[in-house]
């Protein structure tokens, strides 16, 4: 006959102990000493690391590391992106003739309009700066949760004439690389993202 | 041939076929303004700021007219009022107006800090009559984008409350509290025509316009409240029988012919699944393991007793029914329709979901609150909840006076996302009033009551206040031909009484 076939379910306990080859008692490497193949590690780990703020890109493939905050920003770029191919509003075809010169003119304008010039800007392009004064001016609305081109278009619609040339910028950023990162306010991000924090 | 005084008891037997009344179709076209998207497109990462802009944002124009109408040449003394374009640049002793969302700062609110400052538990908040404090600490604040504004005055006796947006006259004093002389809202929006959107459909397809016969009456009842026990057969088959002419002699039935729809105004099953405390929870946790079904989980016989219900009155009459506090829906405003899986046999009467969003000749069951045309008519239907928690900031307010207020502020739910949980909107909000509905119905309330308000351009609101059946055993009868209201009490005669 075989051999019994022990029942499911039903292990012993086993009562002898076993070796333990981890563990804090068990240390093999001194804490101080280095394994051999850490060298080149190290060697990169010390290279000074950038001073600047390290922006996380919100890249669509990693859908499973996003927020519930971050996924609907992406989701309503999209619906703003798939709306754009069908069809083109009179403001948006507006905002497509605007030239550099006149955002310039513009961001000039407004800057002119304060008597102390903004710090903590110098590394922002005139782009991202337009576009946070956008997010900061509250006659708009609230800035976090939403996209915003569709806050934009939320100002436009209720009347409140939100400036064309900050859909231009809009419009140029998302021919661009970041098309998805520029629709998300700072704010919303420093708020709702799950990037830790780089040392 | 009928008898006059309905006893078919006397008299000869009758030789001529039986006399069989019908009912003329009901002619219904409903909206669906408050119909939430489903499944994955419903965020709610959004901050219920978004609401207050939309808020603000859409109503603030209207307030500025009427404001600029009534006080664009009121002067005081020497000084002519202006107006302020943000809350916070009222200027001490200057004469200013400023438009603004009315916050209500009272103790007894449920408050969110208080919840997380009790780090172990949260307790379900006991359910308060009213946020009145007794002690006289409450403070209404003028709020928009730029800040709050405290403000006080005689004038504010005429009660507001959180979320309606106003436009205040007054001055700013020494301690920064702004003294209001007088307030100024949004008043009534535009009414559309009797038959308006169904002539507009006509005219759009260059059809002549049908002629329309004389409509019929509608019943409105709410708070039938059905436990499946035997305590509410009684009254409820005397009123399915009435409906269905079943009941009475043919003085009756003729009446209840002419009733061409059944509106029902939330609360149709009493308490679904009340939270337990944490000493039950803990009982049923830690109690008998069952295995297989748990009989003792779910009752089903409330919901059979309905759909059997509705499946008795259906063939002849068709139903409009909203949920309630109390029933199987969604607990934040707007509640969305009653799903079909608990109507087994009374949704052979409707359509599909997943053909078509509206039943117009069987069972629809829709939102609440909803709004949609009834005989041409445009009405305005609530389960009763905005009205309630309205009246839980206020004292010694009539449930009609509310009704009108939320009217010319337009706000379905002026209270919405303070006290009132509701859907976070974003990108529109449907709980304002945009246009001046005709009949503003408001279930399960204290008693029946009934007003016609006036607006400024000539609107008339018929605003009506359903009792529950539960308690009152009665039936509100609308004439939608010439708007007159009556009542039908069913009452059930105790021996020895």
């Amino acid at each position: 006959m075989p051999p019994k076939r022990r029942a499911r379910g039903a292990t012993p306990k086993a009562h002898q102990s076993t070796l333990a080859f981890h563990g804090t008692s068990n240390r093999v490497t001194k804490p101080g000493a280095r394994a051999q193949n850490a060298k080149k590690n190290l060697l990169s780990d010390t290279a000074p690391t950038d001073s600047k703020d390290v922006v996380a890109d919100i890249s669509p493939s990693d859908a499973a590391d996003l927020t519930t905050a971050d996924a609907a920003v992406v989701e309503q770029t999209k619906q703003e992106v798939v709306a754009q191919q069908v069809a083109s509003t009179p403001e948006e075809d507006e905002a497509r003739k605007i030239s550099k010169k006149r955002i310039d003119d513009y961001w000039r304008a407004k800057e002119r309009a304060r008597e102390a010039p903004r710090v903590h800007q110098e590394d922002l392009s005139t782009h991202e700066k337009i576009l946070r004064e956008f997010d900061m001016s509250g006659q708009y609305g609230p800035c976090t949760g939403t996209a915003r081109l569709k806050r934009w278009k939320r100002a436009q619609r209720l009347g409140l004439t939100p400036p064309i040339e900050v859909l231009a910028v809009l419009l140029k950023e998302q021919d661009g690389s970041n098309a998805i990162v520029v629709q998300r306010s700072h704010v919303d991000e420093l708020l709702n993202s799950r990037s830790e924090a780089l040392a | 041939m009928g008898v006059e005084d309905g006893n078919m008891l006397k008299g000869a037997p009758f030789e001529d076929p039986a006399y069989l009344p019908s009912r003329n179709p009901s002619l219904y076209n409903p909206l669906h303004t408050f119909e939430l998207p489903k499944g994955a497109e419903r965020h709610y990462q959004q901050q219920y700021a978004d609401m207050y802009f939309l808020r603000l944002a859409e109503l603030r124009n209207a307030v500025i007219k009427q404001a600029q109408e009534a006080w664009g040449d009121y002067q005081l003394g020497n000084e002519k009022a202006r107006r302020v374009e943000r809350v916070l640049d009222v200027r001490q002793g200057e004469l200013c107006w400023v438009v603004g969302t009315v916050y209500m700062e009272m103790g007894l609110k449920p408050n969110v800090l208080d919840d997380i400052v009790k780090e172990h538990w949260i307790v379900a908040p006991p359910l308060r009559a009213t946020y009145v404090s007794a002690s006289g600490q409450d403070e209404m604040m003028l709020e928009d984008e730029s800040g709050r504004l405290r403000v006080a005055g005689e004038a504010l006796n005429t009660h507001y409350v959180t979320g309606c947006v106003l436009a205040a006259l007054g001055t700013e004093q020494a301690d920064g509290t702004f003294q209001v002389i007088a307030t100024q809202y949004a008043d009534l929006p535009e009414q559309p025509p009797r038959w308006g959107r169904d002539n507009a459909t006509i005219a759009a397809t260059h059809k002549q316009e049908p002629k329309r016969e004389k409509s019929g009456k509608v019943a409105i009842v709410s708070g039938l409240e059905i436990m499946g026990t035997g305590d509410d057969d009684l009254s409820l088959d005397l009123f399915m029988e009435y409906l269905t002419g079943e009941a009475a002699g043919s003085p009756d039935q003729s009446k209840s012919r002419k009733i061409s729809r059944l509106l029902i105004a939330g609360c149709s099953l009493s308490h679904s699944n009340p939270i337990l405390s944490r000493e039950d929870f803990a009982a049923r946790k830690s109690g008998k393991k069952h295995y297989g079904y748990d009989a003792s989980a779910y009752n089903p016989s409330p919901s059979e007793r309905l759909d059997s219900f509705l499946a008795e009155i259906l063939p002849s009459l068709p139903i409009t029914i909203l949920p309630g506090e109390t029933d199987p829906a969604n607990v934040a405003l707007p509640q969305q329709p009653l799903h079909p899986a608990l109507f087994p046999q009374s949704r052979q009467y409707a359509n599909p979901p997943a053909q078509s969003n509206e039943t117009r000749e069987g069972l629809d069951s829709v939102t609440n609150p909803w709004d949609g045309d009834i005989e041409g008519w445009r009405v305005l239907a609530t389960g009763g909840q905005t009205v309630s928690d309205l009246l839980k900031y206020v004292e010694d307010v009539a449930v009609l006076d509310a009704m009108e207020m939320m009217l010319r502020w337009r706000c379905v739910a002026p209270t919405a996302p303070d006290t009132l949980w509701c859907y976070p909107f974003q990108e529109d909000d449907p709980l304002l009033v945009r246009e001046c509905p005709h009949i503003y119905i408001a279930g399960n309330q204290p008693s029946f009551e009934k007003k016609v308000i006036t607006g400024p351009d000539d609107q008339k609101v018929l605003l009506l206040s359903v009792p529950k059946f539960k308690q009152s055993k009665s039936v509100v009868l609308l004439d939608m031909e010439t708007l007159e209201v009556e009542i039908v009490d069913f009452d059930v005669v105790h021996p020895g009484t």
